[in-house]
């Protein structure tokens, strides 16, 4: 019915139209708008940070190759070309030719060219660019340009992930659009707001805190999307996105919370698909003492108290809690979804005795009236700080708080704006923190978040500081390896290794929820980017509603960005 | 005039500037930088963030950071936004008539209601018409702003789906609807986020209003009028009405500084893209400049919106021209 209440007004008021055009053998046609909680941040491919931000670029741009649906990362097993009708590998494995596809064209008309995959990869390289990206492409040495049709990456080692690196990480970037501009000025040039690329969508217009708009590229090389337009129906916030999509202001929602099935329930028009994620959740001890970070942390320092405090939580019955069926305990630092992952890995049980036994023989006694422990008359307390806008990490502070209090632990909570949050975990001036990562298809993003490099970089992301040489040792080895089931034993090694020093306790690898409109044929939902396969959902004829009979061609369509003045902040 | 405007600016100017300044401290002085909510990624490496931090000039002392900033605000620049890549006056200048469109038909809105509930309580003045509007506008005087547009969202957007749940214009459709469309699809979206600030503030105003045609009903020429044999409403809306508005007119000057607060959380609710919107969302990722530039461009129009008031009172009441 939410639905329902615009198609009178628009109906009578849209300057109808609808495209014919060919598309990827189906017919064309339809608008897809998705709820989103804030714009992207940029649409550059190798500045942007966000997801949203990684959903546009990624129907805008291409890869070389796609990753596939099994998002195996070892040698090119599983990718399928796209920018790249092909690739030879060097001899020596040392570096891979692709070979450009010769009808692939940016939506300006100009022809890719092997000149603008050389361009994509030393931007990212150049340090004045400060891309995020740049740290992930450290093994790709060069690439060269033999001829206009053929781009060769040249590696510093030989690695099994080396196809994955050259090709998942960075979609391409048209050299003629942005070699005249200062890396430092990337951000703010007018190419940044016209985006152009050589994807299954032709960017259109982005009104901040509104919406971004892009059309079908009818004329790509790998044929018509099968939506005519998609519109990211930009939300001030979580809950704004939400009720969008509630009331039928949107088609497409990815982000529901176990919470909010039952009202999605409540509408006939809408559906709702779970899939797996790339995130797993975390207690997380700080290690080392805030006040002083050469000292151990006089609680978390001690490997058995952070076992026994793991001991005590059974983190099933907290799964059941939050997430009912929708999450699964989590094993480690990783995720069952990686085929190098034993589902088997042995945990630190829970056992509330067992753990009350441990923090009696550390000398934590119960002496207080209210069953705390103390020790030298320094009570066994600490704070879990969370941000306040995440309802899941809420819950799971109070549930993890009341089954500390069952030991005799007492968890204090502290709700926190995000950016207190993230700059208190910087610092390391929190006790205990309840985070989420969102990794990649490689298991090798663990080493940046729990290794030793992470932990002793000022601002790495491992704010636990935990160290390990030996969980180091056996990751590097792991990533190493070529052999599946020696990558395997190398991280089950590493996850054993970090799961019995317990410097987290691991609470859930989450299943993701979306919600959509039932007029919606939709493709499978990958777990790295539920987006990818877009182009090839549609909207049967029959279904259409107001909004998916606008004109395919916008009102409000950019000209082709040229090389722009060379803005700086 | 001339030189009573030309204090009230001299004066204007300086309130802008310790504002701009206070607010400056305050923004640097809270925890969290504006790369904190983009950089929480396990891939980010601290040269990133510290080419990033360089290239926006954070890696400053804060005393130098704000002397470059007034050096820019002197060659009348606000600054750039960090989390929109676009100099904060572009920003700010594609939110302000937002906001002022919403404000003005706010303000507009508010009065006249709320003149026009005082004139049915002082035309019924002891009844329970009168009591009852008496109850209905405290309550609104003393309902939360952000609660309201709360419940408006969820009654009139949510639970009966009249109207849209946010924006300034359907993103979806807008561009491709007619001239008339466009303007339907506009009101219809601006209909709820004012009618909040319309329903809050004209509270305000009817109680001022009845208080002040309370003042002015016992007046000699009301009782001349009477004697005259004009009827109540005559009264009313010829001579008591004129003559009470003085008051109200002082208001506007004052609900000036209330409207535009009110409407920072009803457009932060309704998702209205106006200064409101874009300095809430600046505060949260730490965008210095924009925080700053809204700021002040929001201080400007409060102290232009009192002189506006104290002017317009001049030009009503003749006494006060010489003052």
């Amino acid at each position: 019915m939410a639905t329902m209440r615009y198609v009178g007004i628009l109906c009578a008021l849209l300057v109808c139209g609808c495209s014919t055009e060919s598309s990827r053998g189906g017919s064309s046609g339809g608008t897809l708008a998705i709820s989103t909680g804030g714009d992207p941040d940029v649409l550059i491919p190798n500045l942007l940070q966000t997801t949203t931000g990684a959903q546009i670029v990624d129907m805008v741009y291409d890869r070389l190759a796609d990753i596939g649906d099994s998002l195996n990362v070892v040698n090119d097993r599983g990718f399928t070309p796209r920018l790249a009708d092909r690739w030879t590998w060097a001899k020596d494995s040392m570096s891979i030719a692709f070979h450009i596809n010769p009808n692939a064209k940016w939506h300006d008309g100009q022809p890719v060219r092997s000149n603008d995959v050389r361009f994509t990869i030393a931007s990212t390289k150049d340090s004045t660019l400060g891309s995020p990206a740049a740290s992930v492409i450290t093994n790709i040495d060069s690439v060269t340009t033999p001829d206009s049709s053929t781009a060769v990456f040249w590696f510093h080692s030989r690695s099994p992930q080396q196809f994955y690196d050259a090709v998942y990480q960075l979609p391409i970037m048209p050299e003629h659009v942005w070699k005249d501009i200062a890396p430092a000025g990337w951000r703010g040039s007018e190419a940044a707001k016209h985006p152009i690329g050589s994807g299954p969508y032709r960017f259109v217009r982005w009104i901040p805190r509104a919406a971004v708009e892009l059309v079908a590229d009818t004329a790509n090389y790998r044929g018509a999307p099968k939506l005519s337009r998609l519109v990211w129906s930009i939300a001030p916030d979580f809950n704004g996105a939400l009720t969008r999509f509630l009331t039928g202001e949107t088609d497409f929602f990815p982000q529901l919370r176990p919470d909010d099935l039952k009202e999605v329930a409540k509408h006939k028009d809408l559906r709702t698909r779970t899939f797996r994620s790339l995130s797993y959740q975390f207690l997380q001890f700080n290690l080392r003492n805030p006040n002083d970070r050469d000292r151990p942390h006089p609680i978390f320092g001690n490997r058995e108290l952070r076992r026994a405090l793991t001991m005590a939580v059974d983190r099933a019955a907290l799964v059941r809690s939050v997430y009912d069926t929708l999450a699964q305990p989590a094993l480690g630092p990783t995720l069952r979804v990686y085929p190098t992952t034993d589902p088997n890995l042995q945990q630190i049980p829970y056992d509330p005795a067992r753990s009350r036994q441990i923090l009696d023989s550390l000398g934590w006694r119960v002496t207080t009236r209210d069953s705390m422990r103390t020790r030298n008359d320094r009570p066994l307390r600490f704070t879990i700080s969370v941000p306040g806008t995440s309802q899941v990490r809420v819950q799971y502070a109070v549930l993890l708080q009341e089954q500390f209090r069952r030991v005799g632990v007492n968890a204090e909570i502290e709700k926190l704006d995000f950016p207190v949050l993230v700059e208190k975990d910087r610092k390391r001036t929190i006790d205990a923190t309840i985070g989420q990562w969102n990794t990649q298809p490689s298991p090798g993003a663990v080493l940046g978040s729990w290794g030793i490099a992470g932990s002793r970089s000022t601002n790495g992301n491992n704010y636990g500081t935990y160290e390990n040489p030996v969980f180091d040792a056996n990751i590097d080895s792991a990533l190493a390896s070529v052999d599946l089931a020696k990558r395997k034993a190398y991280f089950t090694r590493a996850y054993q290794t970090i799961i019995q020093d317990a410097p987290a306790i691991w609470l859930a690898e989450p299943r993701q929820i979306a919600g959509y409109h039932s007029r919606l044929d939709i493709e499978t939902l990958r777990p790295d980017s539920w987006w990818i396969h877009i182009p090839e959902w549609s909207i049967p004829a029959d279904k259409r509603i107001a909004r998916d009979k606008v004109p395919s061609a916008s009102p409000a369509a950019s000209a082709p960005a040229q090389p722009a003045g060379q803005k700086t902040p | 005039m001339l030189r009573y405007i030309a204090r009230r600016l001299a004066q204007a100017a300086i309130i802008v500037a310790i504002v701009a300044t206070i607010t400056f401290a305050l923004i640097h002085l809270a925890p969290g930088d504006p790369f904190s909510a983009v950089l929480d990624n396990p891939n980010v490496s601290e040269s990133v963030r510290e080419t990033l931090r360089a290239q926006y000039g954070l890696d400053r002392p804060l005393p130098e950071q704000f002397v470059r900033y007034v050096g820019a605000l002197s060659r009348g620049e606000l600054g750039w936004s960090f989390s929109h890549d676009r100099p904060v006056s572009e920003v700010l200048g594609q939110a302000l008539p937002n906001t002022l469109l919403l404000m003005g038909v706010a303000l507009v809105g508010s009065f006249a209601l709320g003149i026009l509930i005082a004139l049915i309580q002082v035309a019924r003045r002891g009844t329970t018409t009168d009591h009852a509007l008496n109850g209905i506008t405290l309550l609104f005087i003393a309902m939360p702003d952000f609660w309201l547009a709360l419940l408006a969202l969820l009654s009139l957007a949510y639970w009966l789906p009249i109207f849209p749940v946010g924006g300034a214009v359907d993103p979806v459709t807008h561009d491709y609807l007619s001239a008339g469309g466009r303007i339907v699809d506009r009101l219809y979206h601006l209909a709820l986020p004012a009618m909040t600030l319309i329903l809050l503030a004209s509270a305000s105003v009817a109680r001022y209003q009845r208080a002040a045609l309370l003042d002015v009903l016992p007046s000699d020429y009301i009782r001349t009028a009477r004697l005259k044999g004009l009827t109540e409403r005559q009264i009313l809306r010829r001579h008591a009405l004129r003559n009470a508005l003085l008051p109200t007119i002082t208001l506007i000057g004052l609900s000036f500084p209330a409207l535009l607060t009110g409407a920072f959380f009803i457009e932060r609710i309704f998702a209205w893209p106006g200064m409101g919107y874009a300095v809430v969302y600046a505060i949260g990722t730490r965008d210095y400049p924009l925080v700053v530039g809204g700021v002040m461009i929001g201080s400007i129009m409060v102290t232009l919106g009192s002189l506006a008031a104290d002017l317009l009172y001049a030009w009503a009441d003749p006494r006060v021209r010489n003052i």
